[in-house]
């Protein structure tokens, strides 16, 4: 059991040392644009990851934390010339008090209302960065003025954006870690699995849900800060759209939910995999969704922990020769 | 007196379940509850345990009103319960499901996790520890059941048919491990369908028919009460 844990932090240790040194190999933009975008969305799904797959709340509105993030900084910046980085403080704030103002009613009901909640909540606020023209420049969206520095994290190259992302995805993955491994962690999980029985068990659970929607629209603002400064323009219809909030949860229901490192590998598979379709099937709109759709199908299909989970299972499953399906992950159907 | 049952009662709309049942336990005594189906033995634990609030009455815990408080403030001030229908956290493993218990009294993971072993160990569950929770048969659910509910610490336990659906010679094992919770100091209300086991185990029983009290008593008093005889264990049918 020790042997199997230190390699695989040898594993870790390597992967990590790889990334540090990625772009001193990737020179060709097209490619590194990639990379970016799938640290990108392995960083937002795992915020999403702490919310859904831990503490078992479905949200299908994360695209509001993120947008809000996003629209946040942005104002800020261009407004009244703030630095995202003090912006990055801003979005937090902004994204965490919508976060409980949504959580507070929803998460004393069971069912499926808080994500229904989440839904009608991405739809309002669309509408609303759609409508309030003299704030948001309405659906026409806001073009960031490009003023490269570090004070307005804002770069000529896609080296910095790399740093920047590697750190955000870092940290993200380190909250995670520690979540995981504590009494927080346990606590998301029982709740996930069971809210009757975790209520007996001591867990204030409508408290803990709170905890883990923090955390979760927190770290999906800081995201939204990061893609705001890197494409340097937002729109409602991009940031506060459904289909996008479905992509978010879809990387770690693919990748496996409930898991560290769930959001990363679904992360790599999807993000290339929508970039190859779109860039392969460009004259037949469309039929990189449907290559899409059907992927996602074969993996909940065959896989309905995820695929990190079912890998980690067969190995373990060779390794120690007993017949375990252990640990692992919020299946899609006990989400709620 | 550790519990104090006040005039319990708890309506469902027009369906009165639990009907001004008052009774009292005392510290480390073995009480059982029985009744016959839907006579609301449940119901009485999910007012205790705070799961349901009560239409009326008071239920006082070692001196201190907790009534229609909430299930995670009741198990933190010493009352621990398992359910008859078992809820394990099926996705993780054994071990994980009683440390979650643990971290009721103890916040490093490190204890909790060895209090969780400690734990499993009493329960005889330590060789399934690591397998997830689903995969166990339903015997060992319902150890699961005890185990998670044992690790929160509680002063009170309250077990929920913990026997039904298992063999002989499984309640001739778990009989044992229910007195010597006792002997450790817990205090047990148990609710069992099984006579011969409530008769084993309890030193006080009481019995419940349409949500209310018709008896309490020694096994022995009990067990020759008139209306307990015509309630439940069946009565001689008459034809006219």
């Amino acid at each position: 059991m020790r042997g199997l844990l230190s390699k695989k932090s040898i594993f870790l240790f390597i992967l990590l040392i790889a990334a540090f040194a990625l772009p001193n190999f990737l020179k060709n933009k097209f490619y590194m644009n990639i990379v970016i975008m799938v640290i990108f969305y392995a960083a937002l799904s795992g915020s999403w990851n702490i919310l859904a797959g831990y503490a078992g709340q479905l949200s299908l509105g994360h695209s509001i934390f993120f947008g809000l993030g996003a629209y946040t900084s942005t104002l800020l910046l261009v407004k009244m010339g703030v630095s995202p980085w003090l912006g990055i403080i801003a979005a937090l704030i902004m994204s965490m008090a919508v976060g409980a103002l949504i959580g507070y009613p929803a998460f004393r009901l069971k069912g499926p209302f808080f994500t229904l909640a989440t839904l009608a909540f991405s739809e309002v606020i669309r509408y609303i960065a759609s409508f309030w023209k003299e704030l948001t420049n309405g659906a026409m969206g806001i073009n960031i003025p490009f003023k490269p520095g570090l004070a307005t994290m804002m770069f000529r190259t896609k080296e910095p954006y790399y740093f920047i992302a590697l750190g955000m995805l870092l940290l993200i993955i380190l909250i995670t870690f520690f979540i995981d491994r504590s009494k927080m962690g346990s606590y998301f999980i029982a709740i996930r699995e069971n809210e009757d029985a975790a209520e007996v068990l001591g867990i204030p659970i409508t408290r803990y849900k709170m905890y883990s929607m923090l955390i979760s629209s927190g770290l999906a603002a800081l995201t939204g800060v990061f893609y705001a400064q890197y494409i340097l323009f937002i729109e409602p219809e991009a940031v506060f759209n459904i289909n996008f909030s479905s992509q978010i949860a879809l990387m770690s229901i693919i990748g496996g939910m409930g898991t560290i490192f769930g959001p990363i590998v679904g992360a790599v598979l999807l993000v290339p995999l929508n970039e190859i379709m779109r860039s392969a099937f460009s004259s037949l709109n469309g039929l990189n969704f449907f290559i899409y759709g059907i992927v996602l199908i074969i993996v909940v299909s065959w896989m309905p922990n995820g695929i990190l989970p079912t890998i980690t299972n067969q190995v373990k499953k060779r390794g120690l020769k007993v017949s375990t399906d252990r640990k692992g992950a919020g299946k899609i159907d006990t989400a709620n | 007196m550790i519990l104090q049952i006040n005039s319990a009662r708890k309506d469902f709309g027009g369906v009165t379940a639990v009907n001004n049942v008052s009774f009292d336990v005392k510290q480390q005594e073995i009480v059982g509850i029985i009744g016959p189906n839907g006579a609301g033995k449940t119901t009485l634990f999910n007012l205790i345990s705070g799961a349901l609030p009560l239409s009326a009455g008071k239920i006082i815990f070692k001196g201190e009103d907790i009534t229609n408080q909430k299930p995670d403030l009741i198990c933190k001030k010493g009352v621990g319960r398992t359910f008859q229908e078992v809820k394990p956290f099926g996705n993780i493993s054994v071990l994980e499901n009683v440390q979650t218990g643990a971290y009721n009294r103890l916040s490093r993971r490190k204890e909790a996790r060895e209090f969780a072993e400690h734990v499993l160990e009493k329960v005889r569950l330590i060789h399934r520890k690591d397998v997830t929770a689903k995969s166990l048969t339903i015997a060992d659910k319902k150890r699961l059941e005890v185990a998670r509910a044992l690790a929160t610490k509680p002063e009170l336990l309250l077990l929920d048919e913990v026997m039904a659906g298992l063999n002989t010679s499984e309640i001739q094992e778990i009989i044992p491990l229910i007195r010597s919770l006792a002997e450790e100091g817990i205090t047990l209300i148990v609710i069992e369908h099984i006579m011969e086991v409530i008769i084993q185990l309890s030193h006080r029983v009481i019995v419940i028919q349409h949500g209310e009290k018709i008896a309490e008593g020694t096994p022995t008093e009990v067990i020759n009460n008139k209306r307990v005889i015509e309630a439940y264990l069946g009565e001689e049918i008459t034809i006219a």
